[in-house]
């Protein structure tokens, strides 16, 4: 049950895209998460798989990591273009099989969602493989600094993220070993109507919270040892620096936006 | 919640993890369609809200979806999916909080959770017709529903599937907490 969870999907190498600024590479994805929604004939999807494959090349990424991220979508992506094929009735009459006709545009409508979806997939990947989690949070952090002045808590909530993050492989450890000690003892958590699913929970749940307080308090005490007192003042291990290849990256991208606004139709 | 008190922080951060996995361990109910599926990733939120009040308690549903987002991203580019467990697990939460602290005692919980399932489904199926059901129109690309559809799919899928999921959730913190009542007693008190 355990093992389908894929846990930080990071894969440490050096390339271009991993030594990228965190904060550019948030930047990047959420910029290109809105021109994506721009491509709407084939010479723009053509020119954003383009530019999705060199980013790939770049990142030195294996191919078989990036079709493993893709797995859990494929069903659902599959589904949209099949719903696109069957349902879109636009064009063209291409096939008639019973009741079922197949148009034109509802084909063209399919691969295009479809390809958007699997681009869009491919470039939030990358970032998962390219950045460990804790620097996404470093980089979160200092891009929402600034919120600071309306007093939203940034420094915490960052700090409950790593924590959080640290936390995920010996919390689940942790559940793991009392599920196997429960299952010993004859507990199924697996099988079973719902009534029974949701007593086998109970155990499971009860020592879960309970260890999870002990090891936030121990957390708590050691970091008061250590002189912890908010994000005031506080230094940083892991620096962040802006290089000339982050803002050219941003660039790139506003290069791409800007042909992408051209090509449209 | 506190401000800058340690123990808050690091409480909140590792039942954040806490409900994380077991947002991974969902399940769907077989009458439902697959893509509806069950979780207890709320359990350790209302703990969190019980416990150190109902700020911890949102944050535990807000790091939980960011978390997720940042594991796995979003098949539609922007985090509908996430936005909608978001809103989901802060409408549940927020009434039990305030319900059960209007009367401070076990016996009320029952009546809170109660509150809390109604307000979840009720709210939901108002955002799934005005906001959730169009944003995934628009991100997928999907055909377009009309009001009557999307009516019809919320009063004979969502909202009752909401009310089956609250009313589950809802019994197995029930459970948990009347086992941990006058713990969680002590850790509010300190």
């Amino acid at each position: 049950m355990m093992e389908k969870i894929i846990l930080g999907r990071y894969l440490p190498a050096d390339s271009v895209v991993h030594r990228m600024d965190p904060r550019a590479k948030l930047l990047f994805i959420f910029g290109f998460v809105l021109i994506v929604f721009v491509a709407n004939n084939v010479a723009t999807y053509a020119l954003l798989g383009a530019f999705t494959l060199l980013i790939v090349f770049l990142s030195n990424v294996k191919l078989r990591f990036l079709i493993a991220g893709l797995k859990p979508v494929i069903l659902l992506i599959l589904f949209t273009f099949f719903l696109h094929v069957f349902f879109t009735k636009e064009g063209e009459i291409l096939a008639q099989v019973g009741f079922l006709s197949i148009y034109e545009g509802g084909v063209i409508k399919g691969v295009f969602i479809s390809l958007r979806f699997f681009l869009l997939i491919l470039v939030t990947s990358l970032l998962t493989l390219t950045t460990p989690p804790i620097s996404v949070t470093d980089g979160i952090e200092s891009l929402f600094g600034p919120l600071k002045k309306i007093k939203v808590p940034v420094h915490e909530l960052a700090l409950m993220m790593s924590i959080s993050l640290r936390f995920i492989p010996t919390l689940l450890d942790e559940t793991d070993k009392i599920m196997k000690a429960q299952m010993a003892r004859g507990a199924d958590f697996t099988s079973g109507s719902i009534a029974n699913r949701v007593k086998a929970v109970i155990p499971l749940l009860i020592p879960l919270f309970v260890s999870a307080f002990k090891r936030a308090e121990e957390l708590a005490v050691a970091m008061e040892a250590r002189g912890y007192k908010g994000g005031e003042g506080r230094t940083k291990y892991r620096v962040l620096a802006w290089h000339v290849r982050d803002t050219g990256a941003l660039l790139l991208l506003a290069v791409l936006a800007g042909a992408l606004f051209m090509l449209r139709s | 919640m506190k401000k800058n008190n340690v123990r808050v922080l690091t409480a909140v951060g590792l039942l954040s993890t806490l409900s994380y996995l077991l947002m991974l361990l969902n399940f769907p109910i077989p009458p439902f369609p697959g893509f509806l599926m069950i979780d207890f990733s709320d359990v350790p939120a209302l703990i969190a809200a019980i416990v150190f009040g109902p700020v911890a308690g949102i944050t535990v549903e807000f790091l939980k979806n960011v978390i997720n987002f940042i594991m796995t991203g979003s098949p539609t580019g922007v985090p509908v999916g996430h936005l909608a467990n978001f809103a989901a697990g802060v409408t549940f939460i927020l009434p039990v909080y305030y319900v059960y602290k209007r009367f401070e005692s076990k016996k009320a919980m029952p009546f809170a959770i109660l509150a809390g399932v109604v307000s979840m489904s009720a709210i939901m199926s108002v955002l799934n017709y005005f906001i959730i059901l169009p944003a995934y129109t628009l991100f997928l690309g999907s055909p377009a529903m009309s009001g009557a559809e999307m009516r019809q799919m919320i009063v004979a899928g969502i909202l009752p599937f909401n009310l089956v999921k609250g009313a589950i959730v809802g019994i197995v913190f029930y459970m948990i907490f009347v086992r941990l009542y006058s713990w969680t007693k002590k850790l509010a008190a300190a």
